[in-house]
C-alpha cells in the first residue's frame, strides 16, 4: 500500500512533555501519533479544540509554537526541540 | 517588493498545471503555497483516478501530484514559496503574503488564483470538540502522515469524499461504525459505494446526526431517522459509540481572495458557493486576475489541472508569451473540459457553467 519516508526520529517537547516524532510530520500529525488531540481551548467557553481541516484555514489548531501563539499545528512541520503549549485564549504578542 | 511576472496563489493541482504551463511558454512564475508541501488535495488521495488518460485516469492521485510537484520544481522558469500565505489582493495590484514569519510584498504584472476549496461544516451539538474531523483532515492524517486518526469513525456524507475515505480508514484498519446520508439516494459513484458494501459497512440512508457527545473528545453520537420532510423521526434514535466523527459534506470555494480584488461573484449552487465569474479563458472581471481549479467551481481534479493549464496559456500569452502555439493550447484545453463535462455525471456541473454565462452579460 503506502510507504512513509519518515527520516530520523527527532524529539520536541509539548506542555513541557516530551514527545517523538518524524521532520516529515506536521506538529498536529506527531501529537496525533503521540495521543494528543485536545489542541487548545476556546477562547470564550474555555472548550477543548481538536484538528478540523488539516488545511490551514479554519483555525481549529492554532497552538503556541516557540512562544509565539495562533500558529496553525496543521500546516507546520515539527522540528527538534520546538516547544509546543496548548493555547489558552486568543494568545498575545510579545515582540 | 517582489516583482514577477505571474502570480499563483495556491500549489495544488490547478496552480501547479498553470504555473508549469505558463512556465512552458517562457513566463517567470512565483508559486505560493501555504501548506509544507504543495500538491492540494491531491497528494493525500490514494485512490485510482477517473477521466481520460489524458488527465492520467487510473494514476493515483498521490503519484499525480507528486509527478506535477517534482516538474515545477524543476523548471527554472518557475519558484516555489512554501509554508507561505497570500493575505490579501490590493486595488493598485500589490499582494501581501506571510512569507518566513515576515510580512512581505509582492507585485505580479498577472495573478492566477488557484486557493481551491474547504470543506463545510455541520450544525450540531457538539461539533466543536476534538474528533470532528473534515474527510480531507482524516486522508491527510492516514495518508500524508501515516497516523491513524482513531479506531471507530462515524462518517457523515455519502458522495465519492464520504464513500473514498471510509474505504480508505477500512484498509488502514480503522473501523467505520456506518456511513450516514441524509438523502434517500447514495451520490457518489457505483464503484466506491459498492467497495464499501462488501467491506460490509453499513450506508445508512435517511439518516441525520443529533449530537455528538464525549468528555472532552468524541466518544459517540446519536443518529437518527428521518421522513420525507427530512425531519428526526422521534423513537428512531441510534446510538454509536465513535472516537471520530467524520464530516463529508461538500465543500466551499475558497474566494476571500477574489472578493477582495474586487472580482465580480456570483453565488451559483451547482458549483457549490459564491464563485467569481469567468470568462472562456478563465480571466476573471478584473482584469489580469485568472482563476483556475476548485476556486470558481468545486469539481474534480482533472478538471482542475486542465483549468490550471487554460488559465496558465491565457496569463503567458497576455504577456506577450507563446504567440502562435497560445491560441491553439487554449482551444485544446477547451475542447478538454467539454469533454470532461459530457455525459450524465458532468449535468450539474454545465448546469453551474450556463448560470455563469448569464451572470457575464
Ligand atoms: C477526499 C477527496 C477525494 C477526491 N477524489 C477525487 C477523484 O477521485 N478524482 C478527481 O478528479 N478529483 C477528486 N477530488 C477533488 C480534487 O482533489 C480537487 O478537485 C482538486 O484537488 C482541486 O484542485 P485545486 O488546485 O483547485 O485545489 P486544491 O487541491 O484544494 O489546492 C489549493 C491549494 O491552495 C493553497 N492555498 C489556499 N489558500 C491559499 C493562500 N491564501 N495562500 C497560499 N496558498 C493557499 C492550499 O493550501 C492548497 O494547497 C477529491 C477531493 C477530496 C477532498
Amino acid at each position: 500500500m503506502l510507504d512513509f519516508e519518515r527520516g530520523e526520529k527527532i524529539f520536541f517537547s509539548f506542555n513541557g512533555q516530551e514527545i517523538e516524532a518524524y521532520p516529515t510530520e506536521t506538529i498536529a500529525a506527531a501529537l496525533h501519533a503521540a495521543g494528543v488531540s485536545k489542541l487548545g481551548e476556546s477562547p470564550e467557553l474555555h472548550r477543548p479544540r481538536g484538528l478540523f481541516c488539516a488545511i490551514g484555514n479554519c483555525s481549529s489548531c492554532f497552538m503556541v509554537v516557540d512562544g509565539k501563539p495562533n500558529m496553525r499545528v496543521c500546516v507546520i512541520n515539527v522540528k527538534p526541540g520546538m516547544c509546543v503549549e496548548e493555547q489558552k485564549g486568543k494568545g498575545e504578542l510579545n515582540y | 517588493m517582489k516583482t514577477i511576472e505571474i502570480l499563483v496563489i495556491g500549489g495544488g493541482p490547478a496552480g501547479l498545471c498553470a504555473a508549469i504551463s505558463a512556465a512552458s511558454l517562457g513566463a517567470k512564475v512565483l508559486i505560493v503555497e501555504r501548506d509544507e508541501i504543495p500538491g492540494g488535495q491531491l497528494v493525500k488521495q490514494t485512490h485510482k483516478f477517473f477521466g481520460s488518460e489524458k488527465q492520467y485516469a487510473g494514476d493515483r492521485g498521490i503519484h499525480i501530484g507528486q509527478m506535477l510537484v517534482e516538474n515545477a520544481q524543476n523548471d527554472p522558469n518557475i519558484e516555489i514559496w512554501h509554508a507561505s500565505t497570500v493575505l490579501s489582493i490590493y486595488e493598485d495590484g500589490v499582494v501581501t503574503v506571510e512569507h518566513e514569519e515576515k510580512h512581505t510584498k509582492v507585485k505580479p504584472e498577472k495573478i492566477i488564483v488557484a486557493t481551491g476549496a474547504a470543506e463545510n461544516f455541520l450544525g450540531f451539538p457538539g461539533n466543536d470538540m476534538p474528533g470532528v474531523y473534515g474527510a480531507g483532515a482524516v486522508q491527510t492524517l492516514m495518508n500524508v502522515a501515516g497516523v491513524m486518526p482513531a479506531k471507530r469513525v462515524l462518517m457523515i456524507g455519502a458522495g465519492n469524499i464520504g464513500l473514498i475515505v471510509a474505504y480508505q480508514l477500512k484498509q488502514a484498519g480503522v473501523e467505520v461504525a456506518a456511513v450516514i446520508r441524509r438523502s434517500p439516494v447514495i451520490d457518489g459513484y457505483l464503484v466506491h459505494a459498492s467497495k464499501i458494501q462488501r467491506a460490509a459497512i453499513p450506508i445508512l440512508t435517511r439518516h441525520t446526526i443529533l449530537h455528538a457527545y464525549g468528555d472532552g473528545k468524541v466518544e459517540g453520537a446519536v443518529i437518527v431517522k428521518v421522513g420525507e420532510d427530512k425531519k428526526p423521526i422521534p423513537g428512531q434514535e441510534i446510538d454509536i459509540k465513535c472516537d471520530a466523527i467524520c464530516l463529508a459534506v461538500g465543500l466551499s470555494p475558497l474566494t476571500e481572495l477574489c472578493w477582495q480584488a474586487g472580482c465580480k461573484m456570483a453565488y451559483i449552487s451547482e458549483l457549490s458557493g459564491h464563485v467569481p465569474i469567468v470568462d472562456d479563458n478563465l480571466e476573471t472581471t478584473v482584469k489580469g486576475i485568472y482563476c483556475a481549479g476548485d476556486v470558481s467551481g468545486v469539481e474534480e481534479a482533472s478538471s482542475a489541472m486542465v483549468e490550471g493549464r487554460l488559465a496558465g496559456v491565457s496569463a503567458a500569452l497576455s504577456l506577450g508569451y507563446g504567440k502562435g502555439a497560445a491560441i491553439g493550447l487554449q482551444k485544446e484545453a477547451q475542447k478538454e473540459l467539454r469533454q470532461l463535462r459530457d455525459g450524465p455525471m458532468g449535468n450539474h456541473i454545465r448546469k453551474g457553467l450556463a448560470k455563469m454565462e448569464h451572470n457575464r452579460l
